[in-house]
């Protein structure tokens, strides 16, 4: 169908997509079996068609056991590969889902206004890319099932600090490594330490972040053994924490980071007010500045294991003593 | 307005009458002192339409109380401690008796590995 029209973007048939590979390739190709986000669901979809919009990888997709109508463009955020993983993650969203349901049903206008605009966004695509003479519903996007994934809490992770889960990942799932416990600094004494920061720079307002840092702790004690760890770092887990000992104070930077990832997922049971939300982001991302500025304190730069890595970072050694130097000073609060 | 730390003595918490009782020692500004009274209760009530008060017993407090200090702030352009609010709902609650949320229970009873979306590969895949 490439060649159908002169449309500016229908020449972006099978074809093309194939022929003209931008410097980076496409993540998902065409034919290739995923899961999407459609919703607050994932469903098994198949890639169509790609191309590069906007310098970014837009896929058509086609839902599979659906009918056609629903087929849409996406983006790669919607989208993951087909691994029993993800599988085991879709189900587990389904799941959550039922039970969920009630509490979306009773969102309120913030969630409409932002799903009409995703509707808006679905048409646009529609108009742009939809060869002309199919029919299509315009807003099915927005339609089926209470969108939610658009709807979760954007939170920007800086890129340094996405290269340092990349290497977490890295470590742990690929080099068969742990995080040395207990951390130094702890979750609980970097929060501090961004408490006691914040409180000599804005005075009153630290008293909001505080219950953030509160609620950041909260979520790391209850979510760590639950959503923030690799299969491989259970057994550590339970050798290292003892019953009545909180994660915050035995694993450090590296996991905290991790809980960022997740942070949309725990927030969305939150119904927090737009207003409140963009100041919220905003504080989040003040913190993640925090640790970015400070990653080569809080961050191993060598995690445990039978290898010695090729080291990944410059003086490790050296940051490791002046962590411990440096760290004296904390003492071990509860926030 | 009051400094907002109402001195009246409230009984446990789950009775609903009476929270806007005026403090008997303002007897001399007593109508402006109900009148504000009234509209920050009204405001809390509101804010519990949006921020549940079982939201307060789990894993989500911090941030529901966050929520609440925002609300409360905006409404009444002025600072509420974390502190300040929790007492205010305490005029009309008993914190500690409310249960969790089920649906708190089943986000934390079940396990899953933490995976990487997929976006953070791009780059090295390429």
């Amino acid at each position: 169908m490439g060649n159908s029209s002169k449309d500016d973007s229908a020449t972006s048939g099978d074809a093309s997509a194939g022929d003209v590979q931008p410097a980076n390739s496409s993540l998902y190709s065409e034919g290739e079996r995923v899961l999407a986000y459609h919703g607050p669901r994932i469903y098994e979809a198949k890639v169509q068609k790609t191309e590069i919009r906007k310098k970014e990888w837009r896929y058509f997709v086609h839902y599979l056991g659906w009918n056609k109508n629903w087929d849409e463009w996406v983006g790669e955020d919607r989208l993951m590969k087909h691994t029993e993983e993800n599988v085991q993650k879709q189900q587990a969203l389904d799941k959550k889902q039922s039970i969920d349901k009630n509490v979306k049903s009773g969102r309120s206008n913030q969630a409409k206004a932002k799903s009409s605009m995703d509707a808006k966004v679905d048409k646009e695509d529609i108009k742009n890319n939809v060869p002309k003479g199919k029919k299509r519903k315009t807003d099915s996007g927005a339609e089926k099932g209470s969108v939610t994934v658009e709807k979760l809490v954007k939170i920007q992770i800086p890129a340094t600090l996405k290269k340092q889960l990349v290497d977490d990942w890295e470590y742990v799932t690929q080099q068969d490594k742990l995080v040395k416990l207990p951390r130094s600094p702890t979750v609980d004494e970097i929060l501090t330490k961004f408490l006691e920061y914040k409180t000599k720079k804005d005075g009153m307002g630290a008293d909001s972040i505080g219950e953030i840092l509160k609620g950041i702790r909260c979520y790391f004690d209850k979510s760590l053994p639950t959503m923030l760890l690799y299969k491989r770092e259970r057994k550590q887990y339970s050798e290292v924490v003892a019953n009545d000992v909180s994660p915050s104070t035995i694993y450090g930077a590296e996991h905290l980071l991790r809980l960022f990832v997740k942070l949309p997922e725990l927030l969305v049971y939150v119904n927090i007010e737009e207003e409140t939300m963009t100041r919220l982001q905003q504080k989040l991302l003040d913190f993640l500045k925090f640790l970015q500025k400070n990653q080569s304190i809080f961050f191993l730069s060598a995690y445990d294991g039978a290898k010695v890595s090729e080291g990944k970072g410059k003086g490790k050694d050296d940051r490791e003593a002046f962590c411990s130097v440096k760290l004296k000073s904390f003492s071990s609060v509860v926030i | 307005m009051s400094s907002g730390k109402p001195k009246e003595e409230e009984h446990d918490g789950m009775s609903v009458h009476s929270p806007c009782k005026p403090p008997p020692s303002s007897a001399s500004s007593l109508p402006k002192e109900q009148a504000a009274q009234v509209e920050l209760e009204l405001r809390v009530l509101e804010a519990l339409e949006i921020y549940p008060p079982i939201k307060l017993q789990g894993i989500h407090r911090h941030f529901v109380i966050y929520g609440l200090m925002e609300f409360l702030k905006r409404s009444f352009d002025r600072h509420f401690s974390a502190e300040e609010v929790l007492q205010l709902l305490d005029r009309f609650y008993n914190l500690e008796m409310l249960k969790t949320d089920d649906e708190e229970i089943d986000l934390l009873n079940h396990e899953e590995d933490f995976s990487l979306p997929s976006s953070y590969f791009i780059k090295e895949e390429s």
